[in-house]
């Protein structure tokens, strides 16, 4: 398996306090890959490093596309979204006041390029790309099974379906890997169902799924591989049903994730 | 020269200072940058002046008495303008501190004129125009000390109220965190409002002295002064007193010698290029307050 | 833009094409005065400059209070210009756009990564040294005394061997106020309804988000605050070849005071808000103005009405007239999308 991303040795400190502590593993491209631990253990910021919200403090994150890989770690989050990388926020950060189909086509920003001339004289290569736009973000729309609903305007759509908005505004970006934090919290057992249908049709398109969850049934059903972290430490990683009977993971959660899983 | 300009900026620098200070106690517990608090300074100015002139209370009780007057206004406005912007956006509360200085300012044009005003110069304590010391071609006036003295006294005062007293311990809390000085039972507002109090009898303090001693009063002195003094807060570290108090002196310094020197044209442009310099490199400040990053997103 | 019939156009459209032609046959109509003429060219400058303004505040969420500084340096290149060059206006107007765009970038490249309270003061002190750089180079603008004899705008065929038509009282200016007006609303249409204004949007509902799309925050905010600058300028120009004479004095902070009150009543970030904005204040000044000395007020008390005016604006109906839901969701007290964002997500420098 080639791996997309590896995580080497990466350190984040806050100022004294260690959020994450030498976590090194790597996400092979395709994968549908869980990243799970207690609250507090350091997965957001986890993201953030990849993202680029935040710097690490020490070890390398590379990227890997076909031939050359990309050091990452401590570049600006728009050039991470630009390199391939998507997320999606654990508080669901949506653009509120626009349309949901505005939402999807701001996605597209980073593959594409019009600014002030293109966007007032309307020559062919604009007309052209926000034509391109439109169309890429009706189908973003109808993948993530919103179709129909582009001039609703974000803040006044159900809960489950801002995730799914969000999750469509992400992979209009075009990435090669899609990071999750947390899609399924709040969701009833049929929208965990469909989310993890669209998990599955995402990666079917090439799209390595990275996923924070607290929802076992999520991670047991979707993910292939699972990593644990805990108190900013690797705790282990394997398969799902593995990881789930794991004495140390268990211990980690004090068994709140074990029964859940049940 | 070079004493007299020293001289010239130290006496103005105390001035700056002590309108600093209004700054960034007020930015320290509400996060606003009052630019209506020029126009405090102003009407300190102009209310002793009234007082004087008007209702012939003479000088040392004017004084005080225009303070409070200024104390009180640093309250109205904070209660009828800013209290109930308290929870909106600050660019709503920019935009009310910026109206209010412009009504202020024409409310004080259409009370007292436009043109400047002289101060009752009878009124001053005689001895005031007296040479107090002379050395290296420079005249220091018993007013000179008196500006010095009092400007001295103001800011020694001022630290033992923030350090020593109750409602100074409480500003600081609020400063802080408002949320958990709530919790330990201060009264969040008033103390808000003693603040504005604080910073408005400062303010006022340093527009009388100015009208005083310059023997000019105008309704847009406040304005230019306002930026200034804003600008030496900057220098200082918004939201630390003695950085306020030492930026109004250094600043005041650069523009006595500046002028001396460089340019008296550009005298206002020194102090506008030091906060656009200051604001842009270190935003900080000489002693280094964080300024708190309160932008909607984070 | 589709067919023109009656029954196809929207209510909206019939009505602004209705105060379209209202606008154009004004001029014919038999109460019309010269001064008249004058404070409705006023209107319209205004107009340009606080579209070119709500780009920043309405759209983009920043408190710009320097605006009048590019316009003053809009309104002095093209007094100079054309009074040492005799440069032709039509010359002028992208020069001025070009200037304008540049002096943006030059202020707004160090300062936009401020927060807002900084941004404000910064661009304020940047507009006050405008005006004293105007009022102190005298061996360059003549300072307090004024640049006069600036040439009227002129139509000069004498080129292709035909005449040269100079602009000649306040009629012609009426018109090309006019087409300006209409080139600037189309320029914001157009970039709102664009990539550059989506994320533009973006940004201003949410940095963090729109950061993850791929906008780079800085840059796409100096790209605002340049083509406000540019508009800016642009009116200025105009400006200059009216009035013939400036002076230092006409470009204090209270000119951008003035155009922001005038987005702010009219409705931040919203198009036509502003305009109705400038609209409403500009006349009121007018109105005023004759009104007070009636009254036997002096004629300052027409600031204090608008400081006032904005005060109470902020207070009741702080996303202006015309409000647009992003714009008033930002403004509405007591925010209640308060994010629980852990200080991880968002903490940039």
């Amino acid at each position: 398996m080639i791996p997309i991303l590896e995580i080497k040795a990466l350190y984040k400190s806050f100022g004294g306090l260690e959020a994450l502590k030498d976590i090194t593993f790597n996400i092979d491209s395709g994968e549908i890959i869980g990243l799970i631990g207690p609250n507090g253990a350091g997965k957001t910021t986890l993201f953030n490093c990849v993202a680029g919200i935040e710097k690490p403090t020490a070890g390398r994150i590379i990227l890997t596309n076909g031939n050359h890989t990309i050091p990452i770690g401590g570049k600006k989050p728009e050039a991470v979204a630009a390199l391939g990388i998507a997320r999606t926020f654990q508080n669901i950060r949506l653009f509120d006041n626009l349309t949901v189909i505005d939402n999807v086509k701001i996605g597209r920003h980073c593959r594409t390029k019009s600014l002030f001339f293109g966007a007032v004289i309307r020559n062919k290569f604009q007309q052209a790309e926000e034509k391109a736009i439109t169309e890429s973000a009706y189908q973003f729309l109808e993948f993530v099974g919103l179709q129909g609903r582009g001039q609703e305007i974000a803040r006044s759509m159900a809960y489950g379906d801002q995730r799914r908005l969000e999750i469509a505004r992400a992979l209009a970006t075009g990435p090669r890997l899609l990071m999750l934090d947390e899609p399924a919290a709040g969701m009833n057992p049929q929208e965990s169902r469909d989310l993890m249908d669209l998990i599955h049709r995402i990666r079917d398109n090439d799209i390595t799924v990275l996923l924070i969850e607290h929802d076992m049934k999520v991670v047991m059903g979707v993910c292939e591989r699972v990593v644990v972290i805990n108190h900013g430490e690797w705790l282990t990683e394997g398969k799902p049903q593995d990881v789930q009977n794991n004495p140390k993971v268990i211990e980690a959660y004090l068994g709140t994730g074990a029964a859940n899983a049940a | 020269m070079f004493l007299q300009q020293l001289v010239n900026g130290l006496t103005i620098g105390g001035i700056y200072a002590m309108i600093a200070v209004g700054y960034t106690m007020i930015y320290g517990v509400v996060q606003l940058i009052n630019f209506a608090h020029g126009e405090i300074y102003m009407l300190g100015a102009f209310f002793a002046v009234t007082f004087i002139s008007v209702l012939g209370i003479p000088f040392y009780a004017a004084f005080p008495l225009a303070m409070v007057c200024c104390a009180v206004c640093g309250v109205l406005l904070d209660i009828f303008a800013y209290r109930p912007l308290r929870q909106s956006p600050r660019l709503a509360a920019l935009i009310t501190a910026i109206g209010m200085s412009i009504f202020l300012q024409n409310l004080a044009m259409i009370i007292w004129g436009s043109r400047p005003k002289p101060f009752p110069q009878e009124a001053l304590p005689a001895y005031f125009e007296k040479t107090a010391a002379s050395f290296g071609g420079v005249n220091l006036s018993w007013f000179h000390l008196f500006i010095f003295g009092l400007t001295i006294v103001m800011m020694v005062g001022l630290n033992l109220i923030i350090k020593k007293t109750r409602w100074g311990r409480a500003m600081r809390a609020v400063a802080q965190n408002k949320t958990m000085a709530a919790l330990t039972g201060i009264n969040v507002n008033r103390v808000i409002s003693y603040t504005f109090a604080l910073a408005g009898a400062l303010g006022g303090a340093a527009g009388i002295m100015v009208g005083a001693f310059y023997n000019s009063l105008y309704p847009t002195m406040g304005y230019v002064a306002g930026v200034k003094a804003f600008a030496a807060a900057v220098l200082g570290g918004i939201g630390s007193v003695p950085g306020a108090m030492l930026g109004g002196v250094v600043l005041g310094v650069a523009e006595a010698l500046g002028a001396g020197y460089l340019s008296s044209l550009y005298r206002d442009g020194i102090s506008y290029a030091v906060m656009i310099i200051v604001i842009i490199l270190i935003p900080a400040g000489l002693f280094g307050r964080v300024l708190k990053e309160t932008k909607k997103s984070m | 833009m589709g067919k023109l019939e009656p029954q196809n156009l929207t209510r909206g459209a019939k009505i602004r094409i209705g105060l379209l032609v209202f606008v154009l046959i004004l001029p014919v109509l038999p109460f019309m005065t010269d001064y008249l003429l004058h404070i409705a060219i006023l209107i319209f400058l205004y107009m340009i400059l606080a579209l070119g303004l709500n780009i920043v505040p309405g759209f983009n969420g920043l408190l710009d209070l320097g605006y009048v500084g590019f316009y003053g340096i809009g309104a002095y290149t093209s007094g100079l210009l054309t009074y040492h060059f005799g440069l032709s206006y039509w010359v002028i107007i992208p020069l001025a756009f070009i200037n304008g765009a540049i002096w943006g970038i030059l202020l707004g490249a160090p300062t936009l990564r401020l927060t807002g309270d900084y941004f404000a003061i910064v661009t304020f002190g940047f507009s006050e040294l405008v005006v004293l750089f105007l009022t102190n180079e005298i061996w360059l603008t003549r300072g307090p005394l004024g640049l006069p004899g600036i040439d009227v705008v002129s139509i000069d065929l004498t080129l292709f061997g035909g005449p040269k038509w100079e602009f000649v009282g306040e009629l012609p200016y009426y018109y090309l106020a006019i087409v300006m007006v209409l080139a600037t609303v189309f320029v914001m249409y157009r970039i709102q309804d664009s990539r550059l204004g989506r994320a533009w949007f973006a940004i201003r509902d949410d940095e963090v988000a729109a950061v993850s799309c791929g906008i780079n925050l800085l840059a796409y905010k100096v790209i605002a605050f340049s083509i406000s600058a540019a508009f800016g300028a642009v009116g200025g120009s105009f400006f200059a070849r009216w009035v013939t004479f400036l002076s230092p004095d006409m470009f204090k902070f209270w000119e951008s005071f003035l155009i922001l009150c005038m987005i702010v009543l009219g409705g931040m970030g919203n198009i036509w808000g502003v305009m109705i904005g400038a609209v409403i204040l500009v006349s009121l000044s007018e109105i005023l103005r004759e009104l007070l000395p009636l009254l036997g007020l002096p004629v300052e008390v027409r600031f204090l009405a608008f400081g006032l005016i904005m005060v109470l604006m902020m207070r009741y109906r702080p996303a202006g007239m015309l409000p647009i839901a992003a714009v008033a969701a930002q403004m509405r007290a007591g925010r209640t999308k308060r994010r629980k964002t852990k200080p991880a997500l968002g903490k940039k420098k």
